[in-house]
């Protein structure tokens, strides 16, 4: 028998097809935002606001996974931003080779934009593992979902640089400790950003849009020298 | 349940591995799997049994080699006491923020096969 040391990371692949995507995305200074949360926390209608609110200052886009059906690209559509559904076919998650392909197959429709927005598939875990060559992962937590979640799916609420709460409108309805769920994300995530907002009222939303324009802004600072 | 497509990749990854040395069958396969991977140790070790089945590697083992994350203090370094599956926001000596660091690993760390040469 023979035993020999590989040391390989299991995604090398999706991690090669990634940094692709990342350069084509700096090339373009495009904002590319990973969206990640449990079916049914809001992401689209979190987009359909965002639309509403930012298309006529900025170019936005979105690719959407899902296992079944055009739903989400559609509802964004009618937000008159251009989406494009991947279904899945099954699988948990979305991999970089996905967008890839979804990418070239939009033949330019999807590109030149200042933010991209990946609608993951609707899954804590799974979404997690994989890099889509974006700037940030963003994960959404409805208040409706339970106040235990970070520590439940700390994976997640490690890596996502920003975690929003969403459905703060129903916050009197729901035994949900918001202070808890911040000290949790705070203990995974020193670093992170913790927006708590309302899609349906509008409240907080302020929050989420300002950091949008704040990244894509740094984004395309931190090219400027190349660009010049 | 992504444990299928990962354990497809590793598979892919120990093969070529053992190919390179002129290896035959493989034995086992080392992965080093950190707690903040998202992955659950069990079901990649079924779904690696259902990736070999069929193939000259049916039979061969997948060993986990899990790693927990650390949460560490700038001032006071490691925090030991840490319980699983609770995480520390402040250090419990100094009262300092804690960073998180490591246990995002998925790695194939070795592959055991029969003969070949090292």
């Amino acid at each position: 028998m023979t035993e020999i040391d590989v040391r390989q990371k299991v995604l090398a692949a999706n991690a090669a097809a990634a940094e692709a995507l990342r350069n084509a995305f700096r090339e373009a200074g495009t904002l590319v935002v990973n969206l990640i949360s449990s079916p049914g926390s809001g992401k689209t209608t979190l987009l359909e606001a965002t639309a509403r609110a930012l298309r006529d200052r900025l170019r936005l886009g979105a690719l959407d996974g899902d296992i079944a059906t055009e739903r989400d690209a559609e509802r964004l559509r009618r937000q008159g931003i251009p989406a494009r559904q991947i279904l899945t076919g099954g699988a948990c998650h979305l991999d970089a080779r996905q967008i890839e392909k979804a990418l070239a197959e939009e033949n330019g429709r999807l590109s030149g934009l200042d933010v991209l927005f990946i609608e993951n598939v609707g899954n804590l875990i799974c979404p997690t593992s994989y890099d889509l060559g974006e700037d940030f992962k963003v994960v959404l937590l409805s208040v409706t979902e339970g106040d235990d979640k970070p520590f439940k799916y700390p994976a997640i609420f490690a890596r996502a640089a920003v975690t929003v709460v969403t459905k703060a409108d129903l916050l009197e309805h729901v035994d949900f400790d918001l202070d808890a769920v911040r000290e949790q994300v705070a203990a995974l995530n020193p670093s992170g950003t913790f927006l708590t907002t309302s899609s349906r009222t509008g409240a907080g939303m302020a929050g989420w849009f300002a950091l949008l324009e704040k990244s894509l802004a740094g984004k395309r600072e931190s090219l400027a020298p190349a660009v010049r | 349940m992504h444990e299928t497509g990962l354990a497809a990749d590793a598979y892919r990854i120990a093969r070529d591995a053992a190919d390179a040395r002129g290896g035959g069958a493989i034995e086992s396969v080392t992965l080093v799997v950190g707690e903040l991977a998202a992955v659950e140790p069990e079901l990649l070790a079924f779904a690696w049994e259902a990736v070999v089945a069929g193939t000259p590697d049916a039979g061969s083992r997948l060993v986990v080699e899990w790693r927990r994350a650390t949460q560490r203090c700038a001032a006071c370094g490691e925090i030991a006491e840490r319980a699983p599956g609770s995480w520390l926001r402040l250090c419990p000596v100094c009262g300092d923020a804690l960073a998180v660091t490591g246990g995002d690993e998925l790695d194939v760390r070795s592959v055991a096969f029969e003969g070949g040469n090292a």
